[in-house]
């Protein structure tokens, strides 16, 4: 009883409410900003914390953290530019939507897909912290090898169209990924001795370029059309369209739940594994990719269930998941906590307040998501002569500032080409982005689980989770080649998806 | 055609007007006369930049002029240090954070087109954060002498957050002095490398301090040796590795750095300026609480002498480079 | 199914794959025989073939050289034209076209010495007349917004744009 008292008195005050406020409409503005990212704004954000309560402090960038999951989705549907990295996946689907004239109802659903995945990701924060990340520690690199093959092979699922597109733009995404210093050996690779290349080509310019600017390209090769006033309002989501996305969204938030408790892997991926997964079991398959909604709610499910999940290795294991956990962290030791197991037996209602205000955040995203989606919506009404010049000058300032310098920019411009050409000739971009994600992360872990069994190549069947994905993997593969030979569309092509890397 | 005018014209003073406002505190003839900019090497977010922020809130009071940080990552530090040494218009106004980096990169990165030592002034060294030799709890070995002694018939596994990292280049200077058979296992990050050491997957590390310290009293992990020149405050009951005397590693020495350098041009008036304002703000309780959160001691050595260090330092990481294979 | 003009012109079903085809074709064998061998360094000692740099870029690249191969046969064989992939899209003037190409340029050569606001004013300029806007106070725009946003940059979110050339 004594503890509950002692919670709630550490919670119950009016500045952890501001700051879970503050942070998410920060976290909302500036994630759906292309180019400034939720990692930037909580970075930048953390020097005020030092001077406010412990929990205010955290909960504030808690709140950026969310708000910026959400966020990047908004300019992801209404003018397909992800805003952060995450939401690449939302615009597969998003953006023909809006373009449809349903950007409210995929805006809405977004929302409340988001809303419902950072919910569920926070009751497994609050109630299985202790199992996840006894999960998390056995996951070695042999394990993570296996996941990075099993994530690989959604590539078969994404190449809608032709098969041999889809691999061969994941190939060239793996191939880029690759520029820069050798992760072991230190040595060179690809960058023909420029420092811009040495830390790997940049992210973020390549997500802008590859999605933004063809659009805008694509604009002006074509020939002015009357711009056709579509009511960006729209209709909102239906309860029948609800239904049948529920179960994708509870699905979505469980893979975001466990790839989120795993160090290291993202959300961007668990977006994608959520997506390809919900496009599998659909019966809407067909219409995936082509403004589905059940597409955005997958999606939105998968990069927010990792939010409340990238806690649970933070606040049992002290181990930073990702870059912004990585902050959080410093924000609890500036605060003279140090996260692991230790914070829960010495400050035992410190935890609860935080989960309490963790909880709290849900909430606030969605009013805040809601009014920001009233705002928002109305850029789908500008007309496109004028909003393009606009975005175009957003997506050069925000390269720019990723690492401060023009490089990017003509990064970005590289990529917008290569999006363009890829648009032409019909090559599909998600798989591109896949493989340039997954492409140093199967390499790294390979070599890794190498070098710690000292070249045995038992190691990558070494227990039951290594099985498991084995399993999947295997799974996978054999249901892509059992369908290929019941649709028979193409049959030339039956016996190359097997080489997939 | 008016309304255009007078928006367009609207536009522009505000946006002079708000840079008129930010530069109203700075006085005139004395140093600084200007914003002072300090350059971070890294992305937001990292120890560098934080450190970086707290400074500049506390040197802004000092110097009594605006200090602006600014990020600009890339190829481990030496982008942004490439550019200050290229020197520049506002030169005379900007410092930069330098950390292991600095010479680590001279060592690893080919064809620097600047001088890690000549180029620059040496301002003051403000921190500096010791690493520990940790082992996984149920690890066999109890002592520095017990593990040196098993590395020499086995093949043991260390791993770190990146090549070139302060992390990397101790664990490669353990192998060299040590004569043992190490091998470095990489990861992204010594968030992505802790679970490793957890779970048992990799015999040993040299982490950061502040990284490890929760899991060492926690008993998840074994401190076996501090790297630093004396016994951290943090961990009185574990040695340094120089203490045992043996295997050479009398001559280790080593911690994560972090001080502010400057070009080579900077005026000595300026210096002057900067090392008072620096002196105090070392000296005050805010410094010295963030730094002990970090696990950190303040900074030894300024000027000359942090100079010295840096070209020592520049040459030893060289020859590990050179021994490990890793200078391309 | 309204006008099938350029079909059937001979051997070739769908010249836009086969021709995406030996572009990649191309770059791939230039990545494997030039690429590979003279810019990604091999350290001396190797235990194990997998661990080299070089190793999953070489197999990147023969796959890459397979699969383009496919793709040459698949587009002499099958005709893809007549899916809805957004391949076809009537094209506009070409003016408009290069005048976008401009403002892209002006973007990333001009960026760091015209500084961002001059740069962006001036290619947000000449994308309205691209297009052409015939709204005269949307030309307002092309000043507020570069301004405004710079200063939120600057200001607001620390990003050091490169303000004004002076």
């Amino acid at each position: 009883m004594e503890i509950i008292s002692e919670v709630l008195q550490l919670f119950l005050h009016p500045e952890n409410f501001l700051a879970i406020a503050l942070g998410v409409v920060i976290g909302v503005v500036v994630g759906s900003i292309p180019g400034l990212t939720a990692t930037m704004a909580v970075a930048l954000a953390l020097p005020f914390t030092f001077s406010m309560e412990p929990i205010a402090a955290i909960l504030l960038l808690v709140g950026i953290y969310k708000g910026g999951m959400y966020g990047g989705s908004i300019t992801a549907i209404l003018i397909r530019t992800p805003g952060s990295p995450a939401s690449a996946c939302t615009l597969l689907d998003g953006y023909p939507m809006a373009q449809q004239g349903h950007a409210k109802k995929a805006l809405k659903m977004a929302l409340y897909s988001s809303v419902i995945a950072d919910f569920i990701s926070n009751i497994a924060l609050i109630f299985f912290a202790a199992y996840l990340a006894k999960i998390a520690l056995n996951f070695g690199a042999p394990e993570f090898f296996w996941l990075i093959c099993f994530s690989l092979t959604i590539i078969i699922s994404l190449a809608s169209g032709s098969m041999i597109k889809g691999l061969l733009a994941a190939l060239l995404g793996i191939l880029l990924s690759l520029v820069g210093l050798d992760e072991v050996f230190g040595s060179q690779r690809l960058t023909f001795g420029n420092y811009n290349l040495m830390d790997s080509i940049s992210f973020i310019p390549l997500l802008i370029g590859l999605f933004a600017i063809p659009e805008i390209v694509e604009f002006y090769r074509k020939k002015a059309l009357p711009h056709i006033k579509a009511k960006a309002s729209g209709a909102s989501v239906t309860l029948s369209e609800m239904k049948r996305s529920l179960k994708t969204i509870v699905r979505g938030s469980l893979i975001g739940v466990i790839i989120g408790a795993i160090p290291g892997t993202g959300a961007t991926a668990a977006a994608f594994i959520s997506y390809s997964d919900a496009r599998r079991r659909s019966p809407r398959r067909d219409n995936f990719g082509k403004g589905e909604v059940e597409g955005v709610a997958a999606s939105e499910a998968g990069n927010n269930g990792v939010a409340g999940a990238t806690m649970i290795p933070l606040l049992s294991l002290g181990i930073p998941g990702d870059v912004i956990t990585a902050i959080i962290l410093g924000a609890f030791m500036v605060h003279g906590l140090t996260p692991g197991p230790l914070l829960f037996q010495e400050n035992l209602p410190l935890i609860y307040a935080l989960f309490m205000g963790i909880m709290f955040s849900s909430l606030v995203l969605l009013v805040v998501g809601n009014g920001a989606i009233k705002y928002f919506s109305l850029i789908a009404d500008i007309p496109k002569e004028i909003l393009f010049p606009i975005v175009l000058m957003f997506c050069v300032y925000g390269a720019y500032a990723v690492n401060n310098d023009t490089f990017d920019v003509w990064l970005m411009l590289g990529f917008g080409v290569l999006g363009y050409v890829f648009n032409r000739a019909a090559i599909p971009a998600a798989p591109f982005l896949i493989g340039f994600i997954l492409g140093p992360m199967f390499e790294d872990n390979l070599r890794r689980s190498l070098l710690i069994g000292g070249n045995d190549l038992s190691i990558f069947v070494r227990g039951p989770i290594a099985w498991f994905f084995i399993a999947l993997t295997l799974g996978s593969i054999l249901l892509a080649l059992y369908r290929y030979v019941t649709a028979r569309r193409l049959p030339t092509q039956t016996d190359t998806s097997q080489e997939a890397p | 055609m008016m309304n255009f005018l007078k928006a367009a014209s609207l536009a522009v003073c505000s946006g002079s007007l708000a840079m008129a406002a930010s530069v109203s505190t700075v006085q005139a003839d004395e140093w600084p006369t200007d914003d002072v900019r300090l350059v971070v090497p890294y992305a937001p977010g990292g120890t560098t930049d934080v450190l970086s922020r707290r400074v500049a809130d506390l040197l802004q009071e000092e110097l009594d002029a605006n200090v602006v940080v600014e990020n600009r990552p890339g190829a481990g530090s030496t982008v942004a240090t490439g550019r200050l040494a290229r020197g520049g218009r506002d030169v005379d106004h900007t410092i930069l954070m330098a950390s292991p980096g600095h010479t680590i990169g001279a060592a690893i990165y080919p064809d620097l087109a600047y001088d890690p030592v000549e180029d620059f002034v040496f301002l003051q060294n403000l921190i500096d954060i010791p690493n520990v030799m940790v082992v996984p709890a149920d690890s066999p070995y109890d002592s520095v002498e017990e593990f040196v002694e098993a590395a020499k018939e086995q093949n043991m596994t260390f791993s770190h957050s990146g090549v070139g990292s302060s992390i990397h280049m101790s664990g490669e200077l353990f192998k060299t002095l040590t004569e043992t058979n190490m091998t470095a296992v990489p990861f992204a990050g010594s968030g992505a490398a802790l679970p490793a050491l957890l779970g048992g997957d990799v015999d040993v590390s040299f982490e950061n301090m502040p990284t490890v310290l929760s899991h060492i009293k926690s008993g998840d992990l074994k401190a076996l040796a501090v790297t630093s020149a004396e016994r951290s405050e943090h961990l009185p009951d574990v040695p340094t590795l120089r203490e045992g005397g043996d295997y050479n590693l009398d001559q280790f020495v080593t911690t994560a750095w972090f001080g502010l350098i400057a070009h080579e041009s900077f005026p000595q008036e300026a210096q002057d300026a900067m090392r008072e304002a620096l002196d105090a703000v070392m000296q005050r309780e805010e410094f010295q609480n963030f730094a002990e959160q970090l696990g950190a001691e303040p900074g030894q050595v300024a000027g000359e002498e942090f100079k010295q260090f840096i070209a020592s330092e520049v040459e030893r990481w060289q020859e590990v480079a050179d021994q490990a294979g890793i200078s391309q | 199914m309204s006008t099938p003009v350029h079909k059937r012109g001979g051997p070739i079903r769908d010249p836009g794959d086969v021709l995406a085809g030996v572009v990649l074709l191309i770059a791939s064998a230039i990545l494997l025989f030039h690429l590979i061998p003279n810019y990604i360094g091999e350290p001396p000692i190797l235990q194990n073939p997998m661990m080299s740099p070089r190793w999953l870029p070489r197999i990147v690249g023969w796959l890459l050289l397979g699969f383009s191969a496919l793709l040459i046969v698949q587009g002499l064989l099958v005709d893809n034209t007549d899916k809805e992939d957004g391949r076809r899209i009537e094209k506009g003037p070409r003016r408009r076209f290069a005048l976008m190409v401009v403002a892209l340029l002006v973007y990333v050569t001009l960026f760091e010495a015209l500084g961002a606001v001059i740069s962006g004013i001036l290619a947000t300029l000449i994308l309205f007349v691209a297009h052409p806007v015939r709204t005269w106070w949307v030309y307002g725009l092309a000043i507020v917004f570069p301004v405004v946003v710079t200063f939120l940059f600057v200001k607001v979110m620390n990003v050091p744009l490169p303000v004004m050339p002076f």
